[in-house]
């Protein structure tokens, strides 16, 4: 992949229930650029999330990452460079052991042993749960499970990074942990979220989404502004 | 044992998780093929366990303690035998055991054996063990990844039904236990949840390349000449119990 871009053509997404999720979205985030990506609960935030990866699919439009339309086919190429941090850390952390769960997604890249326990020192090094490795997942503390959550998306080395409320239910030391770390990610970033410090402190650009529709995109602070005035 | 030892294993067997797989195997098949009324020698067959289970690090009486989980299923089941067959089997100080409670007796033991070998053997390996040595053996991958599937999505239903438990307990000030319509609500929220969890777990491991197959970041020990050795001398010891001229553990007549 050439260039770690992501772009929506005009997509549209409906739920199998008939709820339309997605109307039209269209955007493009380019090289390095950390996007946060604004609005209400069910305004549309995640379903735009999982249309980066392609574990959705637009019903109508196109999604294009680095160069590759999304598709079924292209999916597993795609979510080898798209690292996608989930909402609720439990739905992300699977495997008996934290050291297993961050080694999951290199071992599925198919790395050498000895290049997996590497990635999988340095990445949870990076979010500070080194001495993690060998806990069970379901035993950790709210900001714990964030960290390895994280953990288990930086091993992958991604070349975008897509998340989902990463700062939520964590105490200001974990959010601020989480934040470095954001802030230390060389590329791509797109962060759904309903903290605004955070938006302002990381994030150059902001597209706010209502109803399916992206309705502003522009500076941070502009679009905080907007859509704070509206709420 | 710990849901963490219970998929990785104790670690303490001596021989590999395939060899103890072939060894487990064999011993079932062999054990299961005695005939029901010869239940001297099938009493030959519960050394293994007796033995195995220090071995393996385990304790014995705790391992048959677990296996007494079973007892109340397999005594529905063979309690009927006793009832159908009363031809007389054998006397005990004049008092005449029919064939039935013989049958019904080689029932028990051969389910309480089985699930002490079992449980030996999982506890042994682990259960991605289990599962990768199964593969080895030539189970299909589809087979092999599903189980462990069932046994991660066994975690998550435990979760959302104590999640339910908290929730009640927390609004429930009158106490005591949920009434039968609250039962099938409860059950019916119960599978919702964990459907949509599971999806959600699902969709996790898709966005870090999930194909169907579960990696393992530790491999199994690999097959050793000392597993060989183990699997032939234990099966020997087997092969005399299902045949050889053993003495009756006991006298019947």
């Amino acid at each position: 992949m050439s260039h770690h871009f992501i772009e929506f053509d005009n997509v549209y997404f409906s739920y199998p229930g008939g709820h339309e999720a997605l109307r039209g979205v269209s955007f493009r985030i380019t090289h390095g650029e950390k996007v946060a990506l604004l609005g209400l609960n069910g305004s549309g935030k995640s379903t735009i999330l999982l249309h980066t990866n392609g574990l959705l699919l637009p019903t109508r439009g196109t999604v294009n990452v680095g160069g590759i339309p999304v598709t079924r086919r292209t999916a597993p190429e795609v979510r080898r460079s798209v690292g996608m941090v989930f909402q609720n850390p439990d739905d992300q952390l699977f495997m008996p052991t934290v050291e297993e769960d961050v080694a999951f997604g290199p071992l599925n890249m198919g790395l050498e042993i000895e290049e997996v326990r590497r990635r999988v020192a340095d990445a949870l090094q990076r979010v500070g749960a080194e001495d993690l490795k060998q806990r069970a997942p379901f035993q950790l503390s709210g900001g714990q499970k964030k960290a390895v959550a994280l953990a288990t998306v930086l091993s992958m080395e991604p070349d975008i990074m897509v998340m989902d409320e990463p700062t939520a239910e964590l105490d200001l030391r974990a959010r601020r942990r989480v934040a470095d770390i954001i802030s230390r990610f060389n590329h791509s970033c797109l962060i759904a979220t309903h903290d605004m410090d955070l938006a302002r402190e990381l994030c150059p650009r902001a597209i706010l989404v209502a109803d399916g529709y992206v309705t502003a995109d522009g500076p941070t602070p502009e679009i905080i502004k907007l859509f704070t005035s509206v709420i | 044992m710990s849901l963490r030892a219970m998929h990785s294993g104790t670690g303490h067997s001596p021989i590999s998780a395939l060899a103890l797989l072939i060894v487990t195997l064999l011993y079932l098949g062999l054990m299961l093929s005695v005939a029901p009324e010869a239940l001297a020698r099938l009493l030959w067959f519960a050394l293994y366990p007796i033995v195995m289970a220090p071995v393996a690090g385990e304790d014995y009486g705790h391992i048959f303690c677990r296996s007494l989980v079973v007892l109340p299923f397999v005594l529905l089941i063979g309690i009927f035998n006793p009832i159908y067959q009363t031809e007389p089997a054998f006397t005990v100080s004049g008092v005449i055991v029919s064939r039935g409670w013989v049958t019904f007796v080689s029932i028990v033991v051969r389910t309480l054996l089985s699930v002490q070998a079992l449980l030996i053997l999982v506890d042994s390996v682990g259960f991605v063990g289990l599962c990768q040595s199964l593969h080895r053996i030539g189970v299909p991958s589809v087979l092999t990844t599903q189980l462990m599937m069932v046994y991660r999505y066994m975690t998550v239903l435990l979760q959302e039904s104590l999640d339910m438990t908290r929730a009640r307990q927390a609004r429930g000030y009158r106490g005591g236990s949920m009434s039968l319509s609250m039962w099938g609500s409860y059950c019916g929220q119960l599978f919702l949840r964990t459907v949509a969890r599971s999806e959600r777990v699902h969709r996790a491991m898709l966005a870090r390349g999930f194909d169907g197959v579960i990696p393992v970041l530790k491999e199994n020990k690999t097959w050793s000449g000392r597993d060989t050795a183990a699997v032939i001398v234990i099966a020997s010891i087997f092969i005399l119990f299902r045949w050889g001229p053993l003495p009756a553990l006991f006298a019947l007549g």
